[in-house]
């Protein structure tokens, strides 16, 4: 956890430091910065001079020195070593690609219909050719370890295995990206004219800054040589600049021409100037050895990959987006990620420009360096959480997408516990984020959270007495949704006269809407044992009185007829669950009553009692019966006495 | 049999003697892990042999053989379409007369220039270790650049036969062991060589009497180093001119190849269906890189099977070891020699030599037959 802390503090510092003065003179205000500023770059161009100046004399006599002590016993051996070494590590390698030559060339004959799966191919490619460049390396500097080299020279060994290393992986990612001559696996959309002059440009260009980077560290090393390898550096690394400048104004300069729609084109950005402008920027950084330039150019790069950053990535995911409505998750987080990587990317070359290491920065006591670290480490874990939400929220929106909303007349199904659950958890998602950002922001800008959290603690006490009812509320309902208790649109009906169907349900309290129409807010704690009457099926029975003279068995008959007439019908059979069914129930002074019962989906029992009832009354008419009317017939009897 | 068939083994088995050769003489070398004394006393049983009358003509003959064979495939060559270990190999082979010619000019003409000299691996490894580091470098080198060429020769050959299963997990790294210890053992001998130097006067008073005997013949021996490179130069430069100027001949006269998928190529007059494949991009597999060996590249001919070169007895033998069908050809040796033909590649563009060695298992991926389109 404190590795991380320091990490983040050191990762700000960089770029705090840059929009900081240099120490010296940060008390003179704006004109001594740039007096300093200058100073720097007015001694380092000096120093260049006049490496350039000795170089070549100094060059003679490194020559005529390395010759000596290479033409010896030691020079004969470091030499050996270096061939076994060399050795060694194209064995590991071919006994690696034994078995990786296969899935190579697999995946170098696949064809690929979409940007997304030429992405994917290129990532195998990257991975199958990664690995044994890897091997290669890790198994040349180990080796090294066996032999007792002659002074100066494992080092010398191991700069050139870099060296080795690096020029390999620039031909490796210019391969995969721009893949000459394997069109189907291209990355990024190039005219093929100007591919193989593209493949060559970003190769020598890699190349010259790998050895502009390492081989002035093995002069040194080898030779004592400082300024023949300061001029090389120079000359490396002037070379890599004007090469990338020529290519970016011949590769980004004319926009793939559209023949016939010339002169309705709108001005382009100018993508070619601005990228030249870029190159140019941090190679007069570099060389007047300022830091703020070097930091501005490298913030300017962050800045404009962060806003082309959108484009290419939903490049890849641009053919899928036709055919599916939602694109996913994956374009949102891939973006979200690639963000990172490009800050992180730039805060590490900031480092690297800088050219300090990192735990000397994280240790300055600059005042502003350490709020402007700080602030960083706080946008970092904001990057963070922001990733963290954009793919919970995309995965859940597009889950109830799918789903649809519910539809108040269709029986809940499985469906509608998502439909429930869902937008819960994305809202419980949102606020742990938050509450976890705000603290590890609190401890990121240094500010102790533990007095913080204590304080809460017995501030918790004291909310937790008047809040009981709020907890309990919460509490309930964890559980009324583990059990499953209720969906949205489900009828449902609570202790206390609460009844209607669910509408929302929220960590406090479910909607109720009354069938009536009034909308009741039930928090969980008081909404008591739940009568769901939206489960599985209800049984529906009702009563009908007869005359006294009606005839159970005909009447039996005619209703278990009903029944099956009523399984029949298209509108209302589905909805059967088990016919209807009648019999004699009780026999009342003047009237038969029949009980009738079937069983039905929830929901669908009062629209099938009614059409039931219909054709009952309707079969009765034709039998010549009727209800019983309830009328008492009283039998008078007259004496016949007179 | 066939003239090619006949130059393509002569190549191998010249290349199979002087890998022995290396072979032995690396082993040897080994045993400098152990002690300078171990190195001679072995020697004449790891090197005596090549020292006899048989054994130096058989070696001379062979090195004659290989890099004479080596040079005529570059100057019969029809285009530069080749495999990375073609490239690989030539190079490795230009490179090997040059950087060896010291080394054998001074242990095998010495001796007859000035009687006396005793080449023994204490005398060379002084030269190397201590008095000339120069030529250590190049025998550095050297063991390097033939070794890997060896190498990767012995490599492709074996590795298309079904014996490899068996014994392909012994061969290889044996094949990277012999010149990892061997320079260990040039560096371990190279210590006691040096240690011996500075702590007998006697033997280094030996070796630099020696050595002067060797000095005083320079001359003779640069000049006749010079007149082999020279010769050596114009060789490889005909070499090359022979193979630019059938290149050149034939550029103007264009044929084309329509393959399955609908792709199609256009390439001069002469060259095989593979170099066409190889010169446009086209994905087809070929392990042994066109010497009619693996029987991956095979197409069968939709149209125009007349207007390729007539087949020879190394293709047809490999077509019927994989079991091709009658219409079918190995790319690499059928040539189109005008107009255009049709064709459809077999196998998987990701074949490797597995489809060689066990054709049987691959023949579920051969693509079937399509419907021909119209009449034939």
């Amino acid at each position: 956890m404190n590795r991380l802390r320091q990490l983040l503090l050191a990762g700000a510092l960089c770029l705090a430091s840059a929009t900081a003065a240099p120490p010296v003179h940060a008390d003179q205000g704006m004109t001594g910065w740039s007096v300093g500023v200058l100073a720097n770059a007015k001694a380092r161009i000096e120093s260049l001079g006049a490496d350039l100046g000795k170089a070549p004399a100094e060059a003679g006599k490194a020559f005529a020195a390395t010759r000596v002590s290479l033409m010896s016993g030691a020079g004969v051996r470091g030499f050996t070593y270096f061939m076994i070494l060399l050795f060694v590590g194209i064995a590991v390698e071919w006994l690696y690609w034994t078995y990786a030559y296969s899935p190579l060339r697999a995946v170098q004959a696949a064809t690929s219909a979409t940007p997304l799966q030429a992405l994917r191919l290129g990532l195998r490619r990257l991975l199958l050719l990664g690995s044994g460049l890897l091997l290669f390396t890790a198994a040349t500097i180990g080796a090294s370890a066996a032999f007792a080299w002659p002074p100066g020279m494992q080092e010398l060994v191991i700069a050139a295995t870099l060296l080795l290393f690096m020029l390999r992986l620039s031909w490796v990612v210019v391969s995969i990206i721009l893949a000459p001559g394997r069109p189907q696996l291209r990355l990024v959309p190039v005219e093929p004219g100007r591919l193989r002059w593209l493949a060559a440009t970003a190769i020598a260009a890699l190349s010259l800054l790998a050895l502009g980077q390492f081989l002035p560290a093995i002069l040194e090393g080898a030779a004592g040589a400082i300024h023949v390898a300061g001029a090389l550096r120079f000359a490396a690394y002037s070379a890599a600049t004007l090469i990338l400048l020529v290519g970016s104004f011949a590769f980004f300069g004319r926009p793939p021409s559209r023949r016939g729609s010339a002169l309705a084109r709108v001005p382009l950005f100018p993508r070619s100037f601005v990228l030249a402008l870029l190159v140019a920027a941090v190679y007069i950084a570099w060389l007047m050895s300022g830091r703020a330039p070097a930091i501005a150019a490298i913030v300017a790069v962050v800045i404009a990959l962060q806003l082309g950053l959108r484009e290419m990535i939903y490049f890849y995911w641009r053919d899928e987006s036709d055919s599916d409505a939602g694109l996913g998750a994956l374009p949102a987080i891939a973006l979200s990620l690639a963000r990172f990587v490009v800050v992180l990317a730039g805060i590490g070359a900031a480092a690297l420009a800088l050219d300090t290491p990192l735990t000397a920065l994280a240790e300055s006591v600059s005042p502003w360096v350490r709020i402007g670290l700080r602030l960083l480490g706080v946008a970092v874990l904001a990057l963070l959480a922001h990733g963290v939400w954009i793919a919970v929220r995309s995965v859940v929106d597009q889950r109830l997408a799918r789903i649809g909303p519910a539809d108040p007349h269709h029986a809940p199904d499985a469906s509608s516990r998502l439909l429930t659950l869902l937008p819960l958890l994305r809202v419980t998602t949102a606020v742990l984020l938050l509450v976890m950002l705000v603290l590890s922001s609190l401890w990121a800008l240094g500010i102790e959270i533990t007095p913080l959290l204590a304080g809460a603690g017995v501030l918790g006490i004291a909310l937790g007495f008047g809040a009981q009812a709020l907890v309990r509320d919460v509490i309930a309902g964890i559980f009324y949704l583990a059990d499953d208790a209720f969906r949205v649109g489900e009828y449902i009906e609570g202790g206390g006269n609460t009844k209607g169907t669910v509408e929302r349900i929220t960590l406090r309290s479910v909607a109720l809407r009354h069938h009536n129409g009034p909308l009741h807010f039930v928090p969980y704690g008081a909404l008591g044992s739940v009568r769901n009457t939206s489960r599985d099926w209800v049984i529906d029975k009702f009563n009908l009185p007869l005359p006294i003279d009606a005839d159970s068995e005909k009447i039996r008959k005619m209703i278990k007829n009903i029944g099956e007439e009523m399984k029949d019908d298209p509108v209302l059979g589905p909805h059967m669950m088990e016919p209807l069914k009648g019999k004699l129930y009780r026999v009342d002074p003047g009237v038969k009553i029949f009980r009738c019962k079937f069983r039905s989906p929830p929901g669908k029992q009062f629209d099938i009692r009614a059409s039931a009832l219909k054709r009952i009354e309707a079969a009765l008419k034709k039998m010549g019966l009727q209800f019983a009317d309830g009328r008492q017939t009283v039998l008078l009897q007259a004496r016949a006495e007179s | 049999m066939h003239a090619q068939t006949v130059l393509r083994n002569a190549r191998l088995a010249s290349g199979l003697v002087l890998m022995a050769f290396v072979a032995g003489h690396l082993s040897n070398l080994t045993l400098g892990m152990h002690s300078l004394a171990a190195m001679e006393s072995w020697r004449p049983v790891l090197m005596g042999p090549w020292r006899s009358g048989i054994g130096l003509s058989l070696l001379v003959g062979a090195a004659l053989a290989h890099m004479s064979l080596g040079l005529y495939a570059i100057g019969t060559r029809r285009s530069l379409a080749m495999s990375r270990t073609d490239v690989v190999q030539l190079i490795l082979g230009l490179l090997t007369p040059p950087l060896l010619l010291n080394h054998a000019v001074v242990m095998h003409m010495a001796g007859e220039v000035s009687p006396g000299f005793d080449s023994t691996f204490g005398q060379m490894l002084a030269v190397y270790w201590s008095f000339s580091p120069r030529y250590a470098f190049q025998q550095i080198c050297v063991v390097m650049v033939v070794w890997a060429h060896a190498a990767v020769g012995l490599y492709s050959w074996l590795v298309l036969k079904p014996v490899w299963r068996r014994i392909g997990g012994l061969v290889l790294p044996v094949l990277f062991a012999i010149p990892i210890l061997a320079l260990l053992g040039f560096a371990e001998a190279g210590k006691e060589v040096l240690d011996k130097l500075a702590g007998e006067p006697a033997w280094r008073a030996r070796i630099i009497d020696n050595l002067t005997k060797v000095t005083q013949v320079t001359g003779k021996l640069d000049a006749l180093q010079a007149w082999i490179l020279l010769a050596y130069g114009v060789l490889v430069l005909a070499a090359f001119g022979i193979f630019a100027w059938r290149a050149l001949r034939d550029r103007l006269i264009p044929v084309q190849v329509a393959y399955d998928g609908g792709l199609s190529a256009q390439a001069r007059r002469g060259l095989s269906i593979l170099e066409i494949s190889r010169l446009n991009d086209i994905p087809h597999a070929h392990v042994c890189s066109g010497r009619a060996r693996c029987g991956t590249c095979r197409v069968r001919v939709e149209s125009g099977a007349a207007r390729l070169s007539p087949m020879i007895e190394a293709e047809r033998k490999t077509l019927a070891r994989v079991a091709a069908g009658a219409n079918d050809r190995l790319a690499c040796q059928a040539r189109v020699l005008g107009g255009s033909v049709e064709v459809t590649r077999l196998l998987p563009a990701f074949a490797d030599a597995s489809a060689a060695r066990s054709p049987e298992d691959w023949s579920a991926n051969v693509a079937p037959s399509p419907a021909r389109q119209g009449t034939a």
